[in-house]
């Protein structure tokens, strides 16, 4: 007699291959060939909470004196604090509120593209949301990484955080006129940062007083 | 770092892959997740395991090997495995540099995936 027996479940395998991290770099990466056909240099700013990302912004943009060239793309969890005061200054501003994530992504920076009007605008300014340890792994097609960091917070924020820093073209340590009520020496951190990347530059800046601002531009070529 | 973000991403590949091939049950999910990202296996396969919870993919076996760093020194050419100058830090690309010249200044070669590799499922 022929016994047909059932075989039981079929097992089978789907191949995925599929890379979860990579989705966000090949959207950097159609940010940056969109930018690049604008013919607009982005600068990603990141930086700690409460470094001065914003009042470098303010800084850069009253120092380059063409408000009208310059669009900004302020990054928080919320409210539009930043926009209004980035504004005062005559630049373009587009407000991207994340709600509860700790970074920027390419995708938001992919919509806020679409909808900023760019017709003469040849800077883009990205403030990221203030973290030193996300926005780190999530390049936004930027041409330039600015690292915003301070004296107030301590003298070891460099080398907890050095992800971040390694990503850095340009280093700024601001509120350099509090160092010494601070009892920060800012050449062990300009240490730090060389030895973590030694190929960016470190500058020291007083964005309130416009102190090192020209080197900052120097630097981001802009 | 954004453990429960992946996770969630994962787990809808997952199930959406299943379904569309007429999966019953997920028996196992491979992964592939470089050391040098920020990512933390163990919190990632906690929240797959959850989120997993009341779906075909229940108590799924979840197996992730890890991805060995790969350097390039642009210095003096070297590749390979890097060098850490701090033990502790062993897999973090920041403090890596290359064995041969020292340099910092050096290109990761591979280390930083997050891959979702196959499925096993039953039909």
């Amino acid at each position: 007699m022929k016994i047909i027996k059932s075989k039981g479940p079929e097992i089978f395998d789907i191949e995925l291959e599929k890379d979860l991290l990579s989705k966000n770099r090949s959207l950097a990466k159609a940010n940056r060939k969109k930018l690049d056909r604008l013919n607009i240099t982005a600068i990603d700013v990141m930086g700690s909470i409460g470094s001065g990302k914003t009042s470098l912004i303010k800084a850069l943009i009253k120092k380059l004196n063409r408000g009208e060239e310059v669009g900004v793309i302020a990054g928080d969890l919320t409210t539009t604090i930043d926009a209004d005061r980035i504004q005062e200054e005559g630049a373009r501003v587009i407000q991207v509120n994340t709600g509860k994530e700790c970074h920027l992504d390419a995708n938001l920076i992919r919509q806020a593209i679409d909808q900023m009007k760019l017709e003469g605008v040849k800077f883009l300014l990205i403030e990221n949301v203030g973290n030193l340890i996300c926005p780190g792994e999530f390049p936004l097609g930027a041409h330039k990484r600015v690292v915003v960091t301070s004296v107030t917070e301590g003298p070891y924020m460099i080398l907890k955080h050095p992800y971040i820093f390694k990503q850095a073209d340009v280093i700024v340590l601001n509120k350099i006129d509090l160092a010494k009520a601070m009892k920060v020496n800012p050449s062990q951190l300009e240490r730090d940062a060389k030895q973590i990347n030694p190929k960016a530059s470190f500058i020291k800046t007083n964005a309130l007083s416009g102190k090192g601002i020209d080197q900052v531009i120097r630097a981001l070529g802009l | 770092m954004h453990e429960f973000s992946i996770a969630s991403e994962i787990v809808n590949h997952v199930l959406e892959a299943a379904q569309k091939n007429q999966g019953k049950k997920v028996l196992s999910v491979q992964l592939e997740i470089g050391e040098l990202t920020l990512l933390n296996v163990e919190q990632v396969t906690f929240w797959i395991q959850e989120l997993f919870k009341g779906s075909i993919a229940e108590n799924t076996k979840i197996k992730v090997r890890r991805i060995k760093a790969r350097i390039a020194c642009e210095a003096c050419g070297y590749r390979g495995k890097g060098r850490s100058n701090q033990e502790d830090f062993s897999s973090h690309f920041a403090l890596l540099n290359c064995p041969r010249c020292k340099s910092f200044q050096i290109k990761i070669e591979k280390g930083q995936e997050c891959l979702l590799k196959r499925i096993q499922a039953t039909r």
